[in-house]
């Protein structure tokens, strides 16, 4: 088990956002959580990450405790996050925006190499390495925000709503750069409300409806049960 | 014609301190969130400190310069460690805090000079450079233009040239993004305010052989700093560093033809008029969501 939430609860002030989730990933998964607005999916990256803390409940990630500790360590665990709505740094270049992902690893070498498996993956990126973030259009702010979570090598990838806003073309691109992604053996946590698109590509989903789990199981199967389909899929 | 080629001069000296002070106020709201109103006084500590072991224990005038910066740079770590972290997420909590730091450098101001009139460093650098008969530039001036020219550049590599620095940047721009890329907050801000600190007691340091030096000296300082940086755009240091040139300009014009009264009070005008039309600064973004 390389991911693990046991009855996770999560409160903003008294307000209940999670109430006892339990999900769990295993090693090169990929996992999505679909659910609608206020469901809690957010919520549970946010706290994977370290940005909330539970009430109570337990993560764990390959055998260690998360619950209690700050989202710098749990990055340098190898848990990274794309966060919903891109959240680039705008002031500064491309580039110095693909270094910050590296920012706690030393090894040189192997930064430069990831920093050209990136390019590889977005080429206009590439082009763009020079200019401010902020000069970016809305899909390549998503590939910059991804490509800078690649770039601390993370051994699990969260992300939150990364087709939000996208035209269609740019969405089937990420989407098809996800999959390049979880190939080469990295676990991926895929919050949508896009449900159709996040149970295409996952191999498993959990269904959250107000911080709980509804429904999980095989993304295919999801993808054919009456309430999912009426609920999210819109058939 | 003598009092305005002198006027340029001075204006571009004040400039230097002006920015000197502001840049070590945006850093630390920038990084931080907290409005530091003790950054006058954490001058004022670097003047006195120049005082006491120059003048009245005859250090060297540099070796005194160093350890006003690193006690100034210590003064500022422990408000980070004792006064703000405990109160992030808290402006307001983080600037009563500042508030009573004010007072309490104040009072030991008060304590370590006494009162009566203001202390004065004699200048470790006499003499004149005489360029033209109408324009003389003291050297002790000279030298601190030129220090505090070489901090904001060294300032301006660190944040622009070295990943450290982008951090600083990244943790101003959007602190939970930064967090989500394994930057210490915590850390990040011990920088911030370590910088800011030494920066203070760097321009302290620097105006004690030039200026008065007095326990309540900071409050000049801080409307300084707060006019400069609204101006400039409050978070962006390109923008302090502008409008701090700016600033000395008209505050030293002002000055040399009415009064250093109104000067600081247009200075103020048009930091209200600032606000008022153009809240974002010359150089200052709108902050998104």
């Amino acid at each position: 088990m390389l991911l693990s939430l046991q009855d996770v609860h999560v409160h903003y002030n008294k307000i209940a956002a999670l109430q006892g989730i339990s999900i769990e990933v295993e090693e090169g998964d990929f996992v999505t959580l679909i659910g609608s607005n206020g469901a809690g999916k957010s919520t549970t990256l946010r706290t994977i990450s370290g940005l909330e803390r539970p009430s109570a409940g337990e993560i764990r990630f390959k055998n260690q405790s998360l619950t209690r500790l700050p989202p710098d360590r749990i990055l340098k665990l190898g848990v990274a996050q794309v966060p919903e709505g891109r959240r680039v740094f705008k002031d500064l270049t491309v580039l110095e925006n693909l270094h910050l992902g590296a920012f706690t690893r030393g090894d040189q070498a192997a930064i430069k190499s990831d920093l050209e498996s990136v390019f590889g993956h977005f080429p206009r990126l590439l082009e763009r390495s020079q200019q401010l973030a902020q000069t970016l259009s809305g899909g390549e702010q998503q590939m910059l925000s991804i490509g800078r979570a690649l770039m601390s090598d993370p051994i699990l990838l969260l992300l939150d709503e990364p087709s939000l806003g996208l035209a269609p073309i740019v969405v089937e691109e990420i989407a098809k750069i996800l999959l390049e992604i979880n190939k080469r053996g990295v676990a991926i946590v895929l919050v949508e409300q896009n449900a159709e698109l996040a149970l295409d590509l996952a191999k498993r989903g959990y269904v959250l409806e107000t911080g709980n789990v509804a429904l999980q199981g095989e993304a295919s199967s999801l993808a054919r049960n009456e309430h999912v389909k009426t609920a999210y899929l819109g058939i | 014609m003598e009092l305005f080629f002198q006027s340029v001069i001075n204006s571009f000296i004040q400039g230097g301190f002006f920015a000197l002070w502001a840049v070590g106020l945006v850093l630390v709201f920038g990084v931080m969130g907290v409005v530091n109103f003790a950054h006058g006084e954490l001058v004022m500590v670097g003047a006195y400190t120049v005082w006491v072991l120059h003048s009245q224990y005859g250090i060297g005038y540099i070796p005194a310069l160093c350890i006003a910066v690193l006690l100034v740079m210590f003064i500022g770590l422990l408000m980070e460690r004792f006064l703000f972290r405990p109160k992030q997420g808290d402006p307001l909590g983080g600037l009563i805090n500042s508030i009573g730091v004010l007072f309490i450098l104040q009072v030991a101001a008060l304590v370590v000079g006494g009162t009566g009139p203001a202390k004065q460093v004699a200048p470790p650098f006499p003499g004149t450079l005489i360029i033209q008969e109408f324009l003389r530039i003291p050297n002790q001036r000279l030298f601190s233009i030129a220090v505090a020219v070489a901090a904001l550049l060294l300032l301006w590599f660190f944040l622009t040239k070295t990943k450290l620095g982008w951090s600083l940047r990244a943790v101003a721009l959007d602190r939970e993004a930064a967090a989500l890329q394994g930057i210490n907050i915590n850390r990040t801000s011990m920088i911030a305010i370590g910088v800011s600190g030494a920066l203070a007691g760097l321009a302290g340091a620097l105006m004690a052989p030039i200026s008065n030096i007095y326990p309540t000296m900071g409050h000049n300082v801080i409307i300084t700093a707060f006019i400069v940086t609204i101006v400039g755009g409050i978070g962006s240091l390109s923008g302090a560093v502008l409008a701090a040139v700016l600033y000395a300009f008209l505050h030293t014009f002002v000055t040399a033809y009415f009064s250093g009264t109104i000067a600081t009070m247009c200075g103020l005008l048009i930091m209200v008029l600032v606000l008022i039309v153009k809240p974002t600064g010359i150089m200052g973004q709108k902050v998104s969501e």
